[in-house]
């Protein structure tokens, strides 16, 4: 899956329903990425998928929180509207992990949290 | 998240009401399913048979030839029992729609085109009287009543005077029959038509500014408006890109636990979709019985009323500074 630089932010569009090893590659490359490119940022755009079942939240928990473990902050985006849906019905809440609209609203995000923890003096 | 189809008897298979009620292309007798083997059954249990066809032609022949007289006779009756009017407006139409539909019962083939012409006359009948079948079967009465008169009159000139009879009653029933399918199906129809109006216009998504919707929730809430509500809403965020939704529940008679998780869950498909959500029209009490019931309301942000939810979604919506789409994300 391609990975896009914007900034100091990488961008992985999903482009295809994932299968559990794309999942897992999609983790580590995001992983020697954020390191390689010091990212402070990464969005997982997701809009193209009309399915995502408790491996996949799982994999997207964990790619957040290995993201941060490396200094940058993750965010989810595109999450369609019967994804979200399913995803609540099934008590998949992605709890903890940012959330937005579109591409715009990730970096929007990402940026205000940014500028928040540099006025904040702390991240 | 598509509607229910409505239940009908001998109904093609998933078929949708159009808007206005006809299916474009398809007669009402194919919509009802009724086919050849549909009549052929339906007159074997009626025991009607060649010979009933024989001996409606000679009543036919008896009727026309005191056609007039019946229509008559149809007329000032419906006229006598439909106090409540002022008058018929269009006497020659109405006639006319007498004439054909009542006069029309012996002059069939009795064939699958006998049935379409029927139905299409029953749709020609309701424009003019409404929707209420009684008056019809009551004319019906008349009608056999008054044919009845024309056979005992007519004496020798028929074979089997009884036997006569017995087919125009026959007939009448399988008409009857007919119609009143078509009937009942105008009537789901209907039915259906206004519950979908009523969903449409019981969940509306209201936009207050620009990233901010609100969703007033009134009435009874079961399952399925739920999952409509969070449908709508879900779409709206969607369409409108909203970042928060005040829902509003003041209007929801009896919020229970069961209304109360549905709620959560509309909160929590909200922030997958990267919009906050604030609860308004909560009392303070019911949110602590609901707590007691053990519905989690930890996520769901509650406002008491409608006033402070908004104005609590307006700090949150400029707290994040402005809209997102600006492209150096001022904030």
């Amino acid at each position: 899956m391609p990975i896009l630089k914007q900034g100091d932010c990488l961008i992985a569009s999903v482009q295809d329903a994932l299968s559990d090893e794309e999942l897992r590659a999609l983790q580590n490359d995001l992983a020697e990425q954020v390191g390689r490119h010091r990212a402070r940022g990464v969005i997982i755009d997701v809009t193209v998928l009309d399915v995502m079942d408790s491996f996949a939240t799982r994999t997207l928990q964990t790619i957040v929180h290995t993201t941060r473990l490396r200094g940058a902050e993750a965010v989810i985006v595109g999450i369609q509207p019967e994804v979200a849906f399913a995803l609540v019905q099934f008590g998949l809440t992605l709890e903890g992990i940012p959330t937005a609209l579109d591409l715009d609203g990730g970096l929007a995000l990402l940026r205000l949290g940014a500028s928040r923890s540099r006025s904040d003096g702390h991240e | 998240m598509t509607p229910p189809a409505p239940q009908a008897r001998e109904r093609a298979r998933g078929q949708q009401p159009t808007d206005d009620g006809a299916s474009p292309g398809r007669s009402l007798r194919e919509e009802m399913d009724i086919t050849k083997e549909t009549l052929e059954r339906r007159k074997a249990w009626l025991e009607f048979t060649q010979g009933d066809v024989e001996r409606l032609a000679q009543v036919d022949t008896l009727v026309s030839r005191h056609a007039d007289e019946l229509v008559e006779q149809l007329y000032a009756h419906i006229n006598a029992a439909d106090g409540s009017r002022d008058g018929d407006a269009a006497p020659t139409h109405t006639k006319g729609l007498l004439e054909e539909y009542f006069l029309g019962l012996t002059k069939g083939a009795y064939d699958v085109e006998f049935v379409e012409e029927r139905l299409r006359l029953v749709g020609g009948l309701r424009q003019r009287f409404g929707p209420d079948p009684s008056w019809y079967l009551g004319t019906y009465n008349l009608y056999l009543r008054a044919v009845g008169e024309r056979i005992r009159a007519a004496g020798d000139e028929l074979d089997d005077p009884r036997a006569v009879f017995e087919s125009v009653r026959k007939v009448t029933f399988l008409d009857l029959g007919f119609a009143f399918d078509a009937y009942m199906i105008e009537r789901e129809r209907t039915i259906w038509r206004q519950e979908e109006e009523l969903r449409k216009l019981s969940t509306p998504v209201l936009q207050l500014q620009d990233e901010l919707l609100l969703l007033p929730i009134v009435g009874f809430v079961d399952t399925a408006r739920a999952q409509q509500l969070t449908e709508q809403l879900l779409y709206a965020i969607r369409e409108r890109r909203a970042r928060v939704v005040v829902i509003d529940v003041t209007g929801v008679g009896a919020v229970d636990s069961r209304v109360a998780n549905h709620i959560v869950q509309t909160v929590e498909a909200a922030r997958l979709m990267g919009a906050a959500a604030i609860v308004t029209g909560l009392s303070a009490e019911v949110a602590q019985t609901l707590v007691r019931l053990g519905v989690d309301l930890s996520a769901v942000r509650t406002v008491g009323d409608l006033q402070g939810g908004i104005e609590e979604a307006e700090r949150l919506l400029h707290a994040d500074g402005p809209s997102p789409s600006l492209p150096d994300g001022r904030g």
